[in-house]
């Protein structure tokens, strides 16, 4: 497939990239510059440019989206609501069929699910609550949800949160002086390793659409754990989706510990 | 609180002629502000003297007809959110999201459509997929409990003056000014949920959509209810 990476060059895209090189074609666009000597063609772009998205659009069969923006107010609602509606409007003017569409578990498992519920999963009612990201996050899939009730566009959405690098297991490997808590369970069970999160992506990418249940599914994308606070059984179960890292050293109390 | 107690308002988007109307009937028993559809409402100090000692805020999300998809979403959305946040930071403890009933045009003549059915809001039309947007990051205000919300979805077209303003060539679903203001002074007084979403539209034997939570929640309409404000 020709597939638009949109926001590419953030700190999931490399390993996007990778899972889906040699695979696929890929056009990647980010705000930043390209990476020095990026094998993929590369545009410099912002997803809040309308016209700038649907030209990048043209001549491909999906877009991945992973362009985010956390923290600034303004740039957060223009990047995360307005950038989904320009790429939903881009995929309908170019008959585009397929979206992946990606953001932190919760923009739909906010505060008033996390603190409360056991067993969250991907199907529940969204309840981000007025957290800058996770609404933000919410309201362009909310977009989303609306165009694939209207055209034949078929949304897919990976939750993801607590990132982590193998072997040094922090979620920026680039951190001085940071050093992974281990055996002392998980501030929030819904981890997942970095390289999972391209194999993830690539998952939703290539999964037949006749598979799906419906025009739009999200899915919780994190490494098992036996904690039942949230549930990864629909990526598995759809997808057919599995990671590769466990990260049970997090849950999994050291032997001097336990005799 | 009390029916008759003279709140401090906000009104917003209160250059467009059916909300300006509202507002005029508001302004006979409440202090009302106005501002208007290009206040910037940045997330800065401009915006909290806007909403300095505001009570409520009476934020007319209608859709807009015209302008640029971008600009559209914006204003229901980033602009919705930092007037919220200013509000409640400066004390408003109540929102009435003016919305519109043009959500569930979609949906059949023939359906009993109540706030228990789910809105349609269209791809095609930014203006009202950002009204829905819009209805989103209000509701979201209410269920962290910063402010209770009253979405009040209005009938359409909205039609700038009392019902004797209305005739046939509005349809079946049209509300006078006149009743919007009265809706919305009830809900200005009434007991609130959290967050609750009441339909309102003028009364008439053919009315396109039911109002069972306008009666039970605001005794709207009531049999002297001809655009009275309370």
């Amino acid at each position: 497939m020709n597939v638009l990476i949109l926001g590419g060059n953030g700190m999931m895209g490399p390993w996007v990239i990778e899972a889906l090189a040699g695979r696929h074609t890929l056009r990647v666009t980010d705000i930043n510059e390209a990476p020095p000597d990026f094998a993929h063609e590369y545009r410099r772009l912002s997803v809040a440019d309308r016209d700038g998205v649907a030209a990048a659009a043209e001549g491909m069969d999906a877009i991945v989206n992973l362009s985010v923006l956390r923290e600034d107010r303004t740039q957060a609602f223009e990047v995360n609501v307005q950038g989904n509606y320009n790429l939903a409007v881009a995929a309908v003017r170019h008959g585009i069929r397929r979206i992946v569409n990606t953001g932190p578990h919760y923009q739909l498992a906010g505060q008033q699910y996390e603190d409360w519920d056991f067993d969250l999963n991907p199907d529940m009612p969204p309840q981000p609550g007025t957290r800058l990201y996770a609404l933000t996050k919410a309201l362009g899939q909310e977009v989303l949800r609306v165009f694939s009730e209207r055209h034949d566009l078929y949304v897919q959405t990976l939750l993801f949160m607590g990132m982590r690098h193998p072997g040094t297991w922090l979620w920026n490997r680039h951190q001085p002086g940071d050093k992974a808590i281990l055996g002392q369970d998980l501030e929030r069970p819904f981890v997942i390793a970095w390289p999972d999160t391209g194999t993830a992506v690539r998952a939703a990418l290539e999964v037949e659409l006749a598979r799906l249940p419906s025009r739009c599914e999200t899915y919780f994308t994190f490494a098992r754990s036996p904690h039942r606070k949230f549930s990864s059984d629909k990526i598995a179960r759809i997808l057919g989706w599995q990671p590769a890292y466990h990260l049970e050293q997090f849950w999994i109390r050291p032997p001097d510990e336990t005799g | 609180m009390e029916a008759n107690h003279e709140m401090n308002i906000l009104v917003t988007n209160a250059d467009n002629p059916f909300a300006g109307a509202v507002a005029d009937r508001l302004a006979e028993h409440h202090a009302v502000r106005r501002i208007g559809w290009e206040e910037p409402l940045e997330a800065d100090a401009a915006t909290d003297q806007v909403v300095a000692g505001i009570e409520a805020v009476v934020h007319f999300a209608l859709p807009r007809a015209g302008g640029d998809a971008n600009d559209l979403i914006d204003h229901a959305t980033r602009r919705t959110y930092n007037l919220l946040l200013a509000a409640v930071a400066a004390g408003a403890e109540r929102c009435i999201c003016v919305s519109t009933l043009r959500l569930f045009e979609a949906l059949p003549a023939h359906f009993t459509v109540t706030e228990q059915w789910r809105s349609r809001p269209p791809s095609d039309d930014p203006a009202l997929l950002a009204c829905h947007l819009g209805e989103i990051i209000a509701k979201e205000c209410a269920r962290d409990r910063l402010m209770r919300v009253l979405t009040l979805r209005l009938g359409f077209p909205e039609v700038v003056g009392d019902r004797g303003a209305l005739s046939g060539k509005h349809g079946p679903a049209a509300i006078a000014a006149s009743d919007a203001a009265d809706a919305i002074a009830r809900a200005l007084a009434a007991e609130l949920a959290q967050w609750q979403e009441v339909h309102v539209q003028s009364p008439g034997p053919r009315a396109r959509y039911l109002m069972r939570e306008a009666e039970r929640l605001l005794a709207f309409p009531s049999a002297d209810s001809e655009g009275a404000v309370s």
